[in-house]
């Protein structure tokens, strides 16, 4: 190189500063120079593994020893950190290290939001302050839901980012979901309408919550019901298929129905489900309306006698002997006639 | 199910009673109607003690005098009903019949029933009506019947009805029709289920208080109480309504009337009942 004296004369080496003898080897970095003992890590003395070095404030270090003075350690795996260090909540990272504490998404190039110690991503940051003030995150702008949120195929929206499937008008959040297909238990077939066009569907209604009934519908009572919401007037339990009984409009439990309305027959003491006979205080299924002497099966029409209020068919009451029977037509006799109470 | 009329009387008494029998078992009829068939004897049944099947047993207008302890076999018997017969005892075997709800001994010639014989693991209704039974004839665990809901005892010849009476705690239904009652005890007061008491024609004067713990003037209940001879006061209230006497025994003069009647021990009132012509004396009386 012309202007640059190369005699050895002129050249010292960059570290004990003495000149190089004639033949011999000399290490040249960057425009100074070594001897081949001098050329080493400022911190072990031994040569660089490979010829590789790493600069500090104009000292020389191996890999090893650099990084055991000068590189960062990551915060998360605890690896020195080579390239690209993310300086963040007051420690060292590598970028693939530095991840929103919720969703574990990288932060590095999408910035990140200290939110009570945590390192959050926007999204997460927002969902994270709405469930601190009971609200909803919108799943598509990711803005505070202030109304009532749309709840469609498993997340929380703003029902203005819809149109229903059917008129297209944007929606509201009276907007119901519909199973386009039904029986599919996932939700991605899902589809949303407006109540008016939802209406027009003839999807039943809940007579209890008014909400549409998208699995098994229970038919009772002229209405239609959520397997869970048709359940006994009085203790609330629902039948799961088990037997009602129905009163002025109200279905009732048989625990719950005898209990109220008492309509036991009076031989098998069971509720009675279908015609009943009245008579004596008593009630009777149409299985078990018989005289009580001889056990033979009566009906409206047969005649019969009371004893003991206990019904007694003619033929049996004739049996009776007759000192009996004239006791008994005397009390009848003797009995008060109804009288007003 | 009414029988056809049989023309011919039978050769034999066993007859009527066992085509019964024998179509019963063909058809497999779990009821068994043998009322008013000249039966004096299970011995005119033979094989009803196999028919295991059968829920209910109809033997009213009989004249059975002898009920045979294997009767219990028939484990699924339900209903068994004997009113109208001449029997005197019953096997003590009956009391541990599994199934039995409904038992029926009504117009027969009891005197007593054997011991233990409240045993009934699930007896609902028991009628003893037209008997000859009195609280000293009853077995001791006769109370014991949890299950009871309806008992009949009228036309027997109860002068006191013990307390225990209190421990039915199910009953729904009191016969006392024309016993001998003197009193009755306050338990039944305890007996907050029951709609229905019958106590006509005994010699009762006054009504325990606890009575009017009852309910026994709504549109479900019965009180008959007609043909005592009810205290003044009582029976005042008796012509105007059972609901009248309700109110009044709840009253607090009606508790001091009835505690000053207590302690005052008057004459106890005859016996009203002229039961010399009961069929179920007929036995004494031969």
């Amino acid at each position: 190189m012309p202007g640059i004296d190369m005699s050895l004369d002129n050249m010292f080496c960059s570290r004990c500063g003495d000149g190089f003898e004639p033949h011999e080897k000399i290490v040249n970095s960057n425009g100074e120079l070594w001897h081949t003992q001098c050329f080493v890590c400022a911190q072990c003395f031994r040569p660089f593994p490979e010829g590789i070095f790493y600069e500090f404030e104009g000292r020389k270090y191996c890999e090893h020893d650099f990084h055991v003075l000068f590189a960062p350690c990551c915060g998360k795996c605890g690896e020195f950190v080579i390239g690209r260090v993310i300086k963040a909540m007051n420690a060292n990272w590598h970028p693939r290290c530095f991840r929103c504490q919720m969703c574990d998404k990288e932060l590095a190039d999408l910035g990140f939001i200290r939110n009570q110690g945590r390192a959050l991503c926007h999204e997460c940051n927002a969902k994270a302050k709405a469930v601190d003030l009971g609200k909803y995150v919108c799943h598509k702008c990711h803005g505070l839901i202030d109304d009532k949120p749309l709840r469609f195929r498993g997340e929380v929206y703003h029902p203005y980012h819809f149109n229903c499937t059917a008129c297209g008008v944007e929606l509201n959040s009276d907007a119901r979901e519909v199973r386009s297909r039904p029986g599919f238990a996932a939700n991605e077939m899902n589809e949303l309408y407006c109540l008016r066009c939802h209406d027009k569907m003839g999807i039943p209604i809940c007579g209890a919550c008014r909400r549409p009934i998208e699995e098994r519908v229970v038919t009772a009572l002229g209405k239609h019901w959520h397997v869970e919401h048709f359940v006994c007037a009085k203790c609330e339990k629902p039948f799961l298929g088990h037997r009602h009984y129905e009163k002025k409009g109200l279905a009732y439990c048989e625990t719950h129905y005898h209990q109220l309305f008492g309509n036991l027959c009076f031989v098998c003491n069971q509720v009675i489900a279908g015609d009943v006979f009245t008579a004596m205080n008593k009630a009777w299924c149409v299985h078990h309306f018989a005289c009580s002497v001889c056990d033979q099966k009566m009906n409206q029409k047969t005649k019969f006698y009371e004893f003991d209020l206990k019904p007694v068919c003619k033929k049996c009451y004739e049996k009776f002997p007759s000192e009996l029977k004239r006791r008994l037509r005397k009390a009848h006799e003797q009995t008060p006639k109804k009288m007003p109470l | 199910m009414n029988q056809a009329p049989v023309s011919c009387i039978p050769a034999s008494k066993m007859s009527k009673a066992k085509k019964v029998i024998d179509e019963a078992k063909e058809i497999q009829n779990p009821e068994l109607d043998l009322a008013d068939k000249s039966i004096s004897s299970f011995d005119e049944m033979p094989g009803l003690f196999n028919m295991l099947n059968i829920t209910r047993l109809t033997l009213s207008h009989n004249k059975i005098q002898v009920v045979p302890p294997g009767l219990a076999n028939l484990v699924n018997l339900e209903i068994l009903n004997f009113f109208n017969n001449q029997i005197e005892e019953l096997p003590t075997s009956l009391s541990s019949m599994p199934k039995l709800r409904i038992l029926n001994v009504g117009m027969n010639r009891l005197d007593c029933l054997p011991r233990g014989f409240g045993a009934f693991p699930v007896l609902e209704v028991l009628d003893l009506t037209y008997n000859n039974l009195n609280e000293t004839t009853l077995p001791g665990n006769f109370f014991m019947m949890e299950t009871l809901r309806a008992l009949y005892l009228g036309d027997n010849d109860f002068e006191f009805l013990p307390p225990e009476v209190g421990q039915l705690k199910n009953l729904q239904i009191l016969v006392l029709r024309e016993n001998d009652l003197i009193e009755l005890p306050k338990e039944v007061g305890d007996l907050n289920r029951l709609r229905e008491l019958h106590i006509q024609g005994n010699r009762l004067t006054i009504l325990p208080p606890e009575i009017g713990n009852l309910d026994l003037v709504s549109s479900k209940s019965v009180l008959k109480m007609e043909n005592n001879p009810w205290v003044t006061p009582i029976a005042d209230q008796l012509s105007l309504g059972v609901p009248h006497v309700m109110d009044y025994i709840r009253t607090e003069t009606y508790r001091f009337l009835y505690n000053r009647h207590i302690a005052a021990k008057g004459p106890v009132p005859p016996k009203m009942n002229d039961k010399t012509r009961k069929l179920s004396r007929a036995r004494q009386q031969s």
